[in-house]
């Protein structure tokens, strides 16, 4: 039935389309009037990714809103879209969308408890969508910061996709200054970081403000094994 | 059993072979080849398990498989696969799969592998998507993985080729680099966030460069057997699983984000021979 309605509305649209663009290119699932080599590859991208049926796009999303919501940029997914670091300009920029949209907790980053943030960290579970659904009700979702980050020296499984952060509490010691910028470098790292491959745990609302205490007390609080 | 559809391989290339695409070579015979041109890339050497057990692939028996049902008459319109083009003319299998994505006059669009297995099930066979024949697309039991595996090791040891002479596989291809690098979803990754470096590590797993065509031709070289769940995996579930942990939303199969996306990862490999099928973690 897909390829009828294909050839229906294609076939008023292909005289269109090689008169005016010389070219019978169009995608078939899409109604049949889109040439899409007339579109710049980042045109194209965002057609294909929002237009053409290729997600589930209209699935709820565990943070609220949809799954298209998750597809549709902001500034700061849109400027990082990009191979290697940013140049000065686009660095600039993302620092400053990145300043603009954090938040600070109310009352002040404070930590909470290593043994949860421990648990936190380890835990990859959490707003997987798709074929699976991953059921906050079920289970708590985590950080995941083990898949990137060396935390605590004595556990083997860990990632290098982010700097080793063993002793990170110890070398740093834990005064107001030093909570406040681990909460802004995990709520929304790109203040530091522009560009960088962190999540916004806090910004995504993947994250809520306990759960980030108790990561950042993993960090740094001194009787955490992160920092023996 | 799987060992005569090997042995018979290399004798039909030899009279039938698309001499710019390559000779067929065994698929581990491409692994070690790759193994020893890179001695220090931890990707392609990380499990020495899989490498050792890759001679008795578990994946090679879908072969013998997937042969009987590419030529079994099936479906409603009780055919064989063998008028199905898969771009080098009907049942011409040879080379085939490594030259995909491509333009099809036919349906006037972009294909990958599987949505042109797929179109020609339907078309041909007649099968609808509530056949499990088409609807169900993973798993080693599945009719797809054992077609999709036969048809995949007929160009084992041949160089990644998908066209780009149609401005609409040009586009595609374009496309999908753009998407490589599309941040989104509920941790503002892309695919460069884990596939950008060589040598970096997501927990224990090694993940591959997409800019280092070495490692990136054992990345993309789909079907292959996964130690891990003990089954067959497509490229399509591949990217399924990769966009299920970026926490974007669902990817649907025969959709053109998948072809987008194959389009340019098997760009990436050109040049460098497919093992087909593969083994992984
Ligand atoms: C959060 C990290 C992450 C992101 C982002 C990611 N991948 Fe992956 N990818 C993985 C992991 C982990 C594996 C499996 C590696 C293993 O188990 O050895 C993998 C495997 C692959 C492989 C096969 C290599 C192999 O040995 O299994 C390909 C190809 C691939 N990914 C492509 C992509 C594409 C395309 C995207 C973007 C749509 C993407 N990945 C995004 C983590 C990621």
């Amino acid at each position: 039935m897909l390829k009828k309605k294909t050839v229906g509305a294609g076939l008023a649209l292909v005289a269109s389309t090689v008169l005016i663009a010389g070219c019978d290119g169009w995608l078939g699932e899409t109604g049949g009037e889109v040439d899409i080599t007339a579109m710049s590859a980042e045109e194209l991208a965002d057609y294909l990714v929002l237009e053409t049926g290729s997600y589930r796009l209209e699935q709820e999303a565990q943070e609220g809103g949809s799954a298209r919501d998750r597809m549709t940029q902001d500034g700061i997914q849109a400027a990082c879209s990009l191979e290697g670091d940013p140049d000065a300009e686009t660095a600039g920029n993302v620092i400053a969308m990145a300043r603009e949209s954090y938040e600070a907790p109310p009352g002040g980053a404070r930590l909470g408890n290593w043994r949860r943030g421990a648990e936190l960290a380890r835990s990859g579970y959490g707003y997987r969508v798709g074929h699976r659904n991953d059921d906050h009700g079920q289970r708590e979702p985590g950080g995941n910061c083990y898949a990137c980050h060396q935390m605590d020296p004595a556990e083997e499984l860990y990632g290098t996709l982010g700097p080793s952060l063993a002793g990170y509490g110890a070398t740093r010691g834990n005064d107001s200054a030093v909570v406040n910028y681990v909460h802004q470098v995990v709520s929304n790292p790109h203040q530091y970081f522009p560009c960088t491959q962190m999540p916004r745990f806090g910004r995504n609302n993947f994250l809520t403000e306990e759960q980030i205490a108790h990561i950042m007390a993993y960090l740094l609080d001194p009787a955490s094994p992160v920092n023996q | 059993m799987f060992k005569k559809a090997l042995l018979a391989l290399p004798v039909a290339m030899a009279v039938g072979a698309a001499a710019q695409a390559g000779e067929w070579q065994d698929p581990n015979d491409v692994l070690q080849n790759l193994l020893q041109n890179n001695p220090d890339s931890k990707y392609l050497h990380q499990s020495e398990m899989n490498i050792m057990m890759m001679p008795d692939n578990p994946a090679l028996w879908l072969v013998e498989e997937g042969e009987e049902l590419f030529y079994a008459q099936r479906g409603p319109n009780n055919v064989s696969l063998e008028g199905c083009d898969f771009g080098k003319g009907p049942g011409e299998l040879e080379g085939a799969y490594v030259e995909l994505p491509r333009y099809f006059d036919d349906v006037g669009k972009v294909m990958d592998f599987e949505m042109r297995l797929v179109h020609c099930m339907k078309e041909l066979q007649g099968f609808t998507s509530d056949d499990s024949a088409v609807g169900q697309r993973h798993g080693s039991g599945s009719d797809i993985m054992k077609l999709t595996t036969y048809i995949a090791h007929q160009s084992s040891g041949m160089a990644w080729n998908p066209p780009l002479d149609h401005p609409e596989e040009q586009a595609m291809r374009d496309a999908g680099e753009v998407l490589f690098f599309r941040r989104g979803g509920a941790m503002d990754f892309n695919c460069a966030s884990c596939h950008g470096d060589a040598g970096k590590q997501i927990r224990a797993s090694v993940l591959p460069q997409m800019r280092d065509s070495q490692e990136w031709t054992k990345a993309v070289s789909w079907p292959a057997h996964r130690a891990g769940q003990d089954n067959v995996r497509s490229q399509n579930h591949r990217i399924r699983g990769c966009v299920w942990q970026m926490r974007h939303a669902g990817i649907l199969p025969d959709t053109p984000v998948n072809t987008a996306l194959i389009s340019f990862w098997n760009d990436a490999a050109r040049g460098e021979p497919a093992i087909l099928p593969d083994l992984k973690r």
